[in-house]
C-alpha cells in the first residue's frame, strides 16, 4: 500500500504515515531540544523527558526520541498547551497552534512561547524550525536544583560575617591604636624638628586631642569623652566597673582640661 | 500587562516564605526512601539482550504485569531506565522483542506499536493504529540486511499483518485478511511470514496458518491445521516459535492429554503424549535464527514437573524426541540460552539449578541453592549460559519466586533481590506499634481511679520498671557517643520498636496480586513482614476498597469488593481472622465509625446499601455513602430490637446533566491548634471549623463546567457551592479538605469575566477558606457558642449557619492529583498540601502559605498584610523542584499519598504507593523540634573547649593590663 524507500527522510515517511492513519486535517508537531550553553549535549537528557500538548478534551504525549525531538501525530487543529517535562532541566511553556487552512488536509503549525498566568493571547516570540518543515526548537530554562545547600558551622564562615569583620577591626583598632599613635605623635614630632621645645609638643598634642577621630582614638588614657573612658579588654573580662571607679568631671571641655592634670 | 516569564517565575520564587525549603542533600537516603520498582516480570516479556552488538555486556529487559518497560544492569539489580509502555499503569499483557545486535528494541500494548533503543530508554519511534496489536515479531533476516518488525493486529472483521521498518518505524507492507477469524500469533522463517489465526466459534474453533511472502506481503497459501473443534479457546495454543530455521505451533487437547506439534508451512501435524495429570504445559524455544531448531516441553502436574526435549529435523521437518529431564517433585522454572548454535536449558528446582545442553541429557553443571531461610519457588525466568574454560560452565538465572520477588541465581548463590511484589499497591494504611499503647491505656486507667490507689499502682509500676534499668544505664555510653557523631540514633536494628520522636510507625499495604505488607517507615520502608492474604483466581485482581488499622488492639483490617476480608496483626502479620470472597455479600467501600464496641470498619454493600447490625456496633455518626452513580445519602442508625438497622435521613443529587466526579472527606486526625487567624492589625478572623463537613465534585460534561459543593454530613445541606466553567471533565480533577479550607485541581480553559477579556489555558488549583463571618472580631450567627448543631440552626430565619468563603485560582506549571494534607500531632505546624506529579514523577509539597486565598490582588501588601504573611496575588504558580518532598527521585506510578503525624509536632510522615514505594518526612513549619543534621557536635564540642580556653588565656592578661593601668603615672 504505501511502500516507502529507505532513503526517504524520516519526518517526511512520518508525515506520510499519520496521514496515513489519521483523518484530516491532523498534523504532526515535531519540537526538538538542540544543543545550547545550558544543554551542550541533549543526547544525555535523561529517557523520562517528554513533552505534552494539552487543550479542552484533548492531551496528547511525546516521549523524547533517540535525535532528541519529541513527534505528536496526528493533532487536531487547535490552540494546544506544550509543556516540556524533564526531571534535570527547567523549558519554557509553549502555545502550539495547529491550524487548518480550509477543508482540505493543509495545515500549519505555528509555536510561540507563552506566559503561565497570563492572557492566551499574550504571546512570545515565535518560534521557527531551523530548516523549513523541520523540528521546532524549544527554549531551556536551566537546570532544575532540587537541593539546598544546608549552612554548616565553620570557623571560617563565622570570620566571614561582616558584622565580626567589624567588630574584630575596631577591637583592634581599640586595643592597637593607643600605642600607636602615642609612639607615632612623638616620633612625628622628633623628625619634624629634633629641637622641639615642650611648649611646642603640649601646642600639638592639644591639637591632636581636638581632632575628634584621635580622641576616640586615643581609647582609655584620655577621659575626654564617654568612649574614652571604656576599657573594652576589661569590658570583656567582666571588670569593666573597675575604671569606673574613678570619679570623672565630664562637662564639655573641662573634661580635657580634666585629663591634663 | 506583559511580564516576561522570568520575572514571573522569580517574583513566585521570592514570594515563596522562608518556611520553604527544599531537601538538603545530606538528608538524601537517611529521612527518605525508595522502592523504584518495575512490576512483576511476565514469563513472555523478559530477556537478556546486548544493548550494543560490540559490547559483551547484557541487560536484563521486562515489560512487567504493570506495562512497566525497563532495562535492569544484571550484576546488581538496579533499574538502567524504566518507560511507561502505554503511558499509564496497565493491567498486564502487552509484548517485548529485542532483535539479536540490534539498538532496539519493540514493544507493543493495545493499538501502538513502539521501539525504545535499549541502552538510554529513549523512544525510537511509535505507530499508532486501528485496532488492537495481537503479536510483535521481529524479522531477523531481510532483504535490506536490516532487522524489521512484524506486527499482527485485530480490527473489527479484519486480520491486519504490517511489517514495519526496523529503525524507523515507517510501514514497509500491509496485509489485510477480511474475516472473522481470531489473529493469535504472527511467525517468520527465513523466507516466509506465518500468521497463525482461530477459525469459527468459541469453543470450536481450529487453526489456521496463513503464508505471506517477506517481501510484499501477498498471500501465498493458507493451510487449515487440525479439525474444527480441536481448540476450545485461544489461550489452549500455547506457543508459537519464531525466527527458527523451523518455527512451530503447539496446542493441547482440552484435557491435557496430548501435545500437538505443527511445523509451521506444513500441512501435518504430531502428537505427543504428556504425563498424567498435567496441569501446565509451557514450551521454551532459543529465539535466535543460528540456534539449533530444539525445543523443551515443561509440563506441570498436580505434585512435580518434567521436561522433554525435541529436536526438528531440518530436511524432513519430523520432530523426534530426545531425551527427557525426569519427574521431579515441586515446582520449577526452565529457561533457554543460547549461544551460536548450541542450546542451554536451566532448570531452577526448589533445591537445585541444573543445565543441559538441547543435544544430550548429560548435565552440564548442578549446583545446590543456598537460598537461606526461605524456599524459594520459582516460577519462571530467564537464564544466560556461559562457557567458560575447559569443559566448565557459569550460569546466572534471574527467576520470578512465588513471593513475587526478582531474584538472581549466580551458580547456585543467590545474588540480588528486587522486591516487585511491592509494586502495584491498592491500598495502605500507617499502624502503630502496639507496645506503648499499653502504657497509654494504664495511663488512662490511673486517671480514672482514685487517687490512692492510682498512686500505689504508679509506684508500683515504677518498681517494675526498676528491671530495665541495668539495660538503660549499659546503653547510656553508645547512645551518648552515637549522638556525638550523629545527631541521631539510625542503626538498622532489627527489632521494630518505636521510637521518641515517632518516626517509625508500620505500614500495611495490599496490593493487588492479593499479597500484603508490613513495611517499616522508620527503618528505609524495610519490609518486616509479608504475607499472600486473598487468594484470587488468575487474571482477577484484588479490589482492595478500604484499610483500617485499630491501634488499640493492633490489628489491620483489609476489606475486598468480593465481600472478602482478612484481618491482621500489624506488627507480625498473624492472621487473626479471614473470610473468603463470596460469602459476605460485595461491597461498594467500607468506612470507619465509632460505636459502643469501639471503632470498626463498616462495610458498605453495593449501591450504597447498608447492613443491619448489632445494637452495640451501630455506628455513632451519621454514615454517608454513594448510593448510586449521582446520588449521596447520609443514613441513621436507629435501633430495632436486637439490631440496628440504617434509616435515610438525607440525600443529596447534583441536577441533571452532572455526575459526581470526586468527593473529599476530611483526614481522620485533623487537629485544630487555633480557632482564629490572627490578622495583622490584631483582629482576629474565626475559621469556620465544622467537623462534619465534605466536599463534592461534580461535572457537567456538555458545557464543560465543574461544580463544588460544600455539604453538611449531618444535615445533608449545601453550605457552599461554586462553578467553574471550562473545565477538562477528561482530565483529573481531584479535591482536598482539611481545618477550614478545600481545594480542587483540574485543567482549566475559559475566559476571564472581569473587564479585560482575557484567556486562560492550563492546569489550576482554586482554594477556598472558610470563616465564620465576613468580617474580623465576628463570630457570625453563632456567636460565642460552645457548641452548635446542623440539624437546629440558629440563623434567622430558619437557614443554617453558613460560612464565609474567600476564594483564589492558581495556574499550576503542571497537573497534580492525589492530594493529601500533612498532618502533624497538635496541628500547631502549617500545612502543607502533598500531591503527585505525575509528568514529573515527583511528590510535592506546596505550602498551605503559597495557596492563601487572602492574598491582596493587583495591589501590593499593606505592611500589616505582609505581617501575616500575605503576600501579592501571582496567577501563576511555579511548582518549584525545591518544593519536591521526592526531590531528584523518579517516582512511577502513585497511586495516592498518606501522611500521619509523628511524636514530634513539627514532622509529618509521608508514604506514597503505586508502582514506586517512597517514604520521608516533612517538616512544614521547620524542623523546630528537633536538631538536624546541621547541628554538628562534633564542631560545637571543640568551639566550647576553645572559647574555654580563650577565657582562661586572656583572664590573666587583662588582669595583668589592668594592674599595669592603676599603676602608670599619668601623663
Amino acid at each position: 500500500m504505501l511502500r516507502s524507500i529507505p532513503t526517504v527522510p524520516l519526518a517526511v515517511a512520518l508525515q506520510a504515515l499519520s496521514l496515513l492513519f489519521s483523518p484530516a486535517s491532523a498534523a504532526t508537531v515535531t519540537l526538538s531540544i538542540p544543543p545550547s550553553p545550558q544543554i551542550p549535549n541533549p543526547a544525555a537528557l535523561p529517557p523520562s523527558t517528554h513533552a505534552t500538548l494539552t487543550a479542552l478534551g484533548a492531551s496528547f504525549v511525546a516521549p523524547l526520541t533517540t535525535d532528541n525531538t519529541f513527534v505528536f501525530r496526528n493533532v487536531t487543529a487547535g490552540s494546544y498547551l506544550g509543556d516540556i517535562h524533564c526531571p534535570t532541566h527547567g523549558f519554557a511553556p509553549l502555545r502550539v497552534d495547529v491550524i487548518s487552512a480550509t477543508a482540505g488536509d493543509d495545515v500549519s503549525v505555528r509555536v510561540w512561547e507563552t506566559f503561565r498566568g497570563n492572557d492566551w493571547e499574550n504571546k512570545g516570540e515565535e518560534i521557527r524550525p531551523a530548516t523549513v518543515g523541520g523540528a521546532l526548537p524549544v527554549k531551556v530554562f536551566g537546570s532544575k536544583v532540587y537541593y539546598t545547600e544546608r549552612s554548616s558551622f565553620s570557623v571560617l564562615s563565622i570570620l566571614k560575617n561582616p558584622m565580626i569583620l567589624m567588630g574584630l577591626v575596631s577591637l583592634a583598632l581599640f586595643i592597637g591604636m593607643p600605642k600607636l599613635v602615642a609612639n607615632k605623635s612623638l616620633t612625628n614630632i622628633n623628625h619634624l624638628s629634633p629641637t622641639v621645645d615642650p611648649e611646642m609638643r603640649a601646642e600639638f598634642e592639644e591639637q591632636s586631642k581636638k581632632n575628634p577621630m584621635n580622641s576616640l582614638m586615643s581609647g582609655p588614657q584620655s577621659g575626654s569623652s564617654p568612649m574614652g573612658n571604656f576599657d573594652v579588654a576589661g569590658f570583656l573580662a567582666g571588670q569593666g566597673s573597675g575604671s569606673k571607679e574613678e570619679p570623672e568631671p565630664s562637662s564639655g571641655n573641662g573634661g580635657k582640661k580634666g585629663s591634663k592634670k | 500587562m506583559y511580564l516576561s516569564y522570568q520575572a514571573l517565575s522569580l517574583s513566585v520564587l521570592l514570594a515563596l516564605p522562608a518556611s520553604v525549603r527544599a531537601v538538603f542533600q545530606d538528608e538524601v537516603g537517611h529521612i527518605d526512601y525508595h522502592h523504584e520498582l518495575l512490576g512483576v516480570p511476565q514469563r513472555e516479556t523478559t530477556f537478556f539482550h546486548r544493548p550494543r552488538a560490540e559490547e559483551k555486556a547484557s541487560l536484563l529487559y521486562t515489560l512487567s504485569d504493570l506495562g512497566v518497560l525497563g532495562a535492569v544492569n544484571p550484576s546488581n539489580g538496579a533499574v538502567v531506565w524504566r518507560q511507561l509502555l502505554a503511558g499509564n499503569v496497565t493491567d498486564g499483557g502487552g509484548f517485548l522483542r529485542a532483535a539479536e545486535d540490534q539498538t532496539w528494541l519493540v514493544g507493543a500494548y493495545g493499538s501502538s506499536v513502539s521501539s525504545w533503543d535499549a541502552l538510554t530508554g529513549r523512544s525510537a519511534w511509535s505507530l499508532n493504529s486501528n485496532g488492537v496489536v495481537k503479536d510483535v515479531e521481529v524479522m531477523e533476516i531481510t532483504e535490506r540486511g536490516g532487522k524489521d518488525v512484524l506486527a499482527l493486529h485485530q480490527e473489527s472483521g479484519a486480520t491486519v499483518t504490517r511489517r514495519i521498518h526496523g529503525t524507523d518505524g515507517h510501514v514497509v507492507w500491509e496485509h489485510r485478511e477480511v474475516n472473522k477469524d481470531v489473529p493469535l500469533q504472527v511467525s517468520t522463517s527465513l523466507d516466509k511470514v506465518f500468521v497463525v489465526t482461530l477459525h469459527g466459534s468459541l469453543l470450536s474453533y481450529s487453526l489456521k496458518v496463513i503464508v505471506l511472502d517477506t517481501l510484499t506481503g501477498k498471500k501465498l497459501d493458507e493451510i487449515p491445521l487440525g479439525t474444527k473443534g480441536e481448540v476450545q479457546k485461544p489461550e489452549d495454543v500455547m506457543f508459537v516459535g519464531a525466527n527458527s530455521a523451523a518455527p512451530i505451533v503447539a496446542w493441547t487437547d482440552n484435557a491435557m492429554t496430548k501435545l500437538k506439534v505443527n511445523v509451521l508451512g506444513l500441512k501435518s501435524k504430531q502428537e505427543f503424549a504428556l504425563p498424567a495429570d498435567t496441569v501446565d504445559v509451557e514450551i521454551h524455544a532459543p529465539h535466535t535464527i543460528q540456534s539449533s531448531p530444539h525445543f523443551l516441553v515443561h509440563s506441570r502436574t498436580k505434585s512435580g514437573h518434567k521436561a522433554d526435549v525435541f529436536h526438528i529435523d531440518l530436511k524432513s521437518n519430523a520432530i523426534t524426541k530426545a531425551y527427557e529431564l525426569p519427574l521431579l517433585k515441586g515446582g520449577s522454572a526452565f529457561s533457554t540460552s543460547s549461544s551460536g548454535t548450541n542450546v542451554y536449558f536451566t532448570r531452577v528446582t526448589d533445591n537445585e539449578i541444573i543445565v543441559t545442553s538441547s543435544t544430550s541429557h548429560g548435565v552440564l553443571g548442578r549446583w545446590a541453592l543456598k537460598s537461606g531461610a526461605e524456599k524459594l519457588a520459582a516460577l519462571h525466568g530467564v537464564s544466560e549460559v556461559i562457557k567458560k574454560a575447559g569443559d566448565s560452565y557459569a550460569v546466572r538465572a534471574v527467576v520470578v519466586t512465588d513471593s513475587d520477588d526478582w531474584t538472581q541465581i549466580v551458580n547456585g548463590g543467590l545474588g540480588w533481590t528486587r522486591l516487585e511484589g511491592l509494586s502495584g499497591a491498592v491500598a495502605a494504611t500507617w499502624a502503630e506499634f502496639s507496645q506503648s499503647e499499653d502504657l497509654a491505656r494504664t495511663l488512662e486507667a490511673e486517671a480514672h481511679s482514685n487517687p490512692l490507689s492510682a498512686y500505689i499502682h504508679r509506684v508500683k509500676r515504677h518498681i517494675d520498671d526498676l528491671q530495665y534499668l541495668p539495660t538503660y544505664l549499659q546503653s547510656i555510653p553508645n547512645r551518648l557517643l552515637s549522638s556525638i557523631v550523629s545527631s541521631e540514633n539510625t542503626e538498622s536494628t532489627d527489632e521494630v520498636t518505636r521510637d521518641s520522636f515517632g518516626f517509625n510507625k508500620l505500614v500495611i499495604l495490599a496490593t493487588k496480586r492479593g499479597k500484603l505488607y508490613g513495611l517499616d517507615a522508620g527503618n528505609h520502608g524495610k519490609i518486616v513482614w509479608s504475607k499472600n492474604a486473598n487468594e484470587t483466581p488468575s487474571g482477577k485482581h484484588w479490589d482492595v476498597k478500604a484499610i483500617h488499622a485499630d491501634n488499640a488492639k493492633g490489628f489491620v483490617t483489609v476489606r475486598g469488593s468480593e465481600g472478602q476480608f482478612i484481618i491482621v496483626k500489624a506488627d507480625t502479620g498473624k492472621t487473626i481472622e479471614a473470610m473468603p470472597s463470596s460469602l459476605f455479600p460485595p461491597v461498594d467501600g467500607a468506612v470507619v465509625v465509632d460505636s459502643d464496641a469501639g471503632p470498626w470498619l463498616l462495610p458498605i454493600e453495593r449501591d450504597g446499601k447498608l447492613a443491619d447490625v448489632q445494637v452495640a456496633w451501630a455506628p455513632k455518626q451519621t454514615v454517608v455513602t454513594r448510593t448510586s452513580e449521582n446520588e449521596i445519602q447520609g443514613f441513621n442508625y436507629v435501633e430495632k430490637d436486637e439490631l440496628a438497622s440504617a434509616i435515610p435521613v438525607w440525600s443529596f443529587s447534583p441536577s441533571a446533566g452532572q455526575h459526581i466526579v470526586n468527593i473529599a472527606t476530611r483526614p481522620q486526625h485533623d487537629p485544630i491548634a487555633s480557632i482564629g487567624r490572627v490578622l495583622g492589625d490584631r483582629t482576629v478572623k474565626y475559621k469556620y471549623l465544622n467537623p462534619n463537613t465534605i466536599v463534592v465534585a461534580t461535572v457537567d460534561e456538555k458545557i464543560s463546567v465543574l461544580y463544588t459543593y460544600l455539604l453538611d454530613t449531618v444535615s445533608g445541606q449545601v453550605l457552599g457551592s461554586s462553578s467553574y466553567e471550562g473545565v477538562d471533565s477528561n482530565k483529573d480533577i481531584t479535591c482536598a479538605v482539611s481545618e477550614n479550607w478545600f481545594l480542587c485541581t483540574y485543567y482549566g480553559q475559559y475566559q476571564l469575566q472581569d473587564s479585560q477579556a482575557q484567556n486562560l489555558k492550563g492546569y489550576q488549583v482554586v482554594i477556598s477558606d472558610l470563616y465564620e463571618s465576613e468580617l474580623a472580631n465576628d463570630r457570625g450567627p453563632l456567636g460565642d457558642a460552645a457548641n452548635f448543631s446542623s440539624l437546629h440552626p440558629v440563623d434567622i430565619p430558619t437557614g443554617p449557619a453558613l460560612p464565609s468563603l474567600v476564594s483564589k485560582t492558581f495556574i499550576l506549571s503542571g497537573p497534580i492529583t492525589s492530594l493529601a494534607v500533612t498532618q502533624t500531632r497538635q496541628g500547631i505546624a502549617a500545612r502543607q498540601l502533598l500531591a503527585y506529579m505525575p509528568e514529573s514523577h515527583s511528590i510535592i509539597a506546596i505550602p498551605r502559605m503559597l495557596l492563601e486565598p487572602r492574598r491582596p490582588v493587583g495591589r501590593d501588601p499593606t505592611p500589616a498584610e505582609l505581617e501575616e504573611g500575605l503576600v501579592k496575588y501571582i496567577p501563576a504558580i511555579e511548582l518549584d523542584p525545591r518544593m519536591a518532598v521526592s526531590h531528584a527521585r523518579d517516582v512511577l506510578g502513585v497511586r495516592s499519598i498518606i501522611a500521619t503525624p509523628a511524636i514530634l509536632e513539627s514532622t509529618s510522615l509521608v508514604f506514597a504507593y503505586g508502582v514506586d514505594v517512597f517514604g520521608s518526612r516533612v517538616t512544614p513549619s521547620q524542623a523546630f523540634d528537633i536538631l538536624g543534621k546541621g547541628f554538628n557536635k562534633v564542631a560545637l564540642l571543640p568551639t566550647v573547649v576553645a572559647l574555654f580556653v580563650g577565657v582562661l588565656g586572656l583572664g590573666p592578661m587583662v588582669r595583668k593590663k589592668q594592674i599595669n593601668m592603676r599603676w602608670q603615672a599619668p601623663m
